[in-house]
């Protein structure tokens, strides 16, 4: 049992709202669950020790130890490979602890790596980072099903992230889309799917909630070259996220874990002040398109527009939230960008004031301060970038200025003073009661 | 799925991960024993890669040839680059083709990109890769260099080649193996 839950009984029994007898079966009661539980840190020490010994392997094997003849460095380049095996049969065979099964597999990923890289180091085989990230992530994917293991899923969405930046960014040579990432990526989903289902409380799956919208944040990038189109497809990308972190099984969790709203929410944002500025629409009329390109993007946008009809007919959505629409505006104006640049400028900068007010509104409702001063900072962000923007004069924009940090306090002030009323509403209750 | 199936799935995943380096091990045992051997000469230069360790990259002379086929401006994918031996024992090109030729002619695969000439062909021949030890090959690359601008001496990669399959053996400055070299340059300025 931990110690604050410990002093946390001391202090009720203080104050004479729990007696002694209570607080004895709470007690007995966390520790009996904390017996139940397999224990974290030995999983966590496990799974660190194979990772360090794995990575361990790799860089040994990097010296490239040329004095050594070919044939015994190409024993030697198995030996990790066969080590890592046994001990995964061995944890499956023998239905070992987690700390097994999750430490094994983590070794198991790292030694096909130390594997490969050393035969292609012996033999000088060609090919660059992706081709060898590739082998790697795809001959070691099945070890997520097949020993259930929660690292396996963690390094192979890092791996197949890795792959796909190195293949589409084009750091060495020309670039090239990485399809196979979405096969890798799709590979997961079943895995995560099936983990909201049945534990959508644990660690992994909060971690899984930020990873794989990272993942697919940090390589769209790689199937597009088109300049506004990218802005557009990340658009959908970011509004697809929003609209998931608004399903129940998300939205029910704390907003720490729910980084699909987060990542959403943030990525719509600084996306859209971008928009707020002349350049991007002015290039917009003139871009041509891949076909491909517009595919991608036109399946993020119905993918978005899908998830919104679904939280809609399964009454998920309890009032009005313009973040959650957000995306579809933009998309709007997309389309119609031909009326003219200045109407699109207007209404995003409209749009983005409307946001920020509109998360003022949500953090006030929800008595949080974090999702009021977001509102505010939005709204700021704006200013400042019409403050090196527009032909708006000082006075005007020192106005502006002062209104919005007046805004700040008072919008503050108003919450502590909400917060306060409903304190003292509630202990005047409590009086009434006793 | 029961237990049994996990343990065969699991079992036929290992025999998997096993098989992919052996392949590979197989297929470059298989050149360098029965594949002809080819002189490329070349200059290294050394960048580093996370998990293969130190290498130096080889810029090979040979890298375009004037063909007969045309319609070579804006071509880019695989090209099948037929090999000779000159009078001096370096390999040259006898032909460089988008298909395979009905020939008994050794022949590697090379990437082809910026071309601009209907009959000339640009390419990248794809044994371009030695890994080296990590404290070797900086040096390498300095010591090359140094050697052929301070004298006649000639820098070569050693590469077995049999049906499209080429294996980068090892690179050589005369007839020295750049192993060698590289430590003799080391002690030298020490």
């Amino acid at each position: 049992m931990n110690s604050k839950l410990e002093r946390q009984l001391a202090e009720l029994l203080e104050a004479d709202i729990i007696n002694s007898d209570t607080a004895q079966k709470i007690t007995a009661f966390y520790r009996t669950k904390d017996e139940n539980k397999p224990n974290r840190l030995f999983t966590i020490f496990g799974v660190l020790g194979a990772l360090l010994s794995g990575l361990g392997i790799i860089l040994i094997i990097a010296h490239n130890w040329d004095d050594m003849p070919r044939n015994i460095k190409t024993i030697f380049a198995f030996i990790p490979l066969l080590f890592g095996q046994i001990a995964c049969g061995y944890s499956l065979i023998k239905k070992k602890s987690t700390t097994w099964i999750e430490s094994s597999a983590t070794f198991l990923i790292l030694a096909v790596g130390a594997t490969i890289s050393l035969v292609s180091q012996i033999y000088n085989i060609p090919g660059d980072l992706s081709n060898f990230l590739l082998v790697w992530t795809i001959i070691t994917a099945p070890l997520i099903y097949l020993l259930r293991s929660n690292l396996a899923v963690i390094i192979h969405l890092v791996l197949a992230t890795w792959y796909a930046c190195y293949s589409g960014y084009s750091f060495n040579s020309s670039g090239h889309v990485p399809w196979l990432y979405l096969v890798l990526f799709a590979w997961v989903i079943p895995y995560y799917v099936l983990l909201q289902k049945q534990k959508p409380e644990t660690n992994i799956a909060g971690v899984l909630n930020w990873l794989l919208p990272l993942s697919l944040v940090i390589v769209l990038g790689t199937f597009t070259n088109g300049d506004t189109l990218l802005f557009l497809m990340y658009i959908g990308l970011f509004g697809l996220f929003y609209n998931l972190g608004q399903l129940s099984i998300f939205k029910n969790q704390k907003l720490r874990r729910n980084g699909f709203t987060i990542v959403g929410s943030l990525g719509t944002i600084f996306l859209l002040t971008i928009l707020t500025f002349e350049w991007f629409w002015k290039d917009s009329i003139k871009e041509t398109y891949d076909q491909i390109e517009v595919l991608i993007t036109c399946i993020l946008f119905l993918a978005g527009i899908a998830t919104l009809a679904y939280l809609h007919l399964k009454k998920q959505v309890q009032s009005f939230n313009l973040f959650q629409y957000a995306f579809l505006i933009i998309g709007l104006l997309y389309l119609t960008r031909g009326i003219g640049s200045v109407y699109g400028i207007v209404a995003t900068n409209l749009l983005v004031a409307a946001l920020g007010l509109f998360a003022v509104r949500i953090g006030i409702n929800k008595s949080s301060y974090g999702i009021l001063n977001y509102g505010l900072l939005i709204i700021t962000a704006l200013i400042i970038c019409r403050f090196f923007d527009t032909n708006l004069d000082f006075i005007f924009r020192g106005i502006l200025f002062i209104a919005v940090g007046a805004g700040f306090f008072f919008a503050n002030y108003l919450l502590i003073k909400k917060q306060r009323k409903t304190a003292l509403s509630s202990t005047s209750n409590t009086q009434n009661h006793e | 799925m029961n237990k049994s199936i996990y343990i065969t799935l699991l079992f036929l995943l290992f025999a998997v991960q096993l098989f992919i380096p052996a392949q590979m091990i197989y297929e470059q045992e298989d050149t360098l024993d029965t594949g002809t051997a080819y002189k490329f000469k070349t200059a290294p230069i050394d960048p580093s890669d996370p998990f293969r360790g130190k290498y130096i990259v080889l810029n090979y002379e040979m890298n375009s040839f004037e063909t007969n086929e045309e319609d070579w401006s804006d071509y880019s994918g695989k090209v099948f680059v037929y090999l000779k031996t000159d009078a001096e024992g370096f390999a040259t090109i006898k032909n460089v083709s988008k298909t395979l030729i009905d020939t008994s002619d050794e022949y590697v695969i090379a990437e082809s990109k910026y071309n601009y000439n209907d009959t000339k062909v640009n390419f990248d021949l794809p044994f371009d890769r030695y890994y080296m030890n990590e404290n070797k090959a900086y040096d390498a690359e300095i010591s090359v260099r140094k050697a052929q601008v301070d004298t006649t001496k000639i820098c070569y990669g050693l590469v077995f080649v049999k049906d499209g399959t080429a294996v980068l053996d090892n690179v050589f400055i005369d007839e020295t193996p750049i192993q060698e070299f590289v430590e003799e340059y080391q002690e030298g300025i020490q």
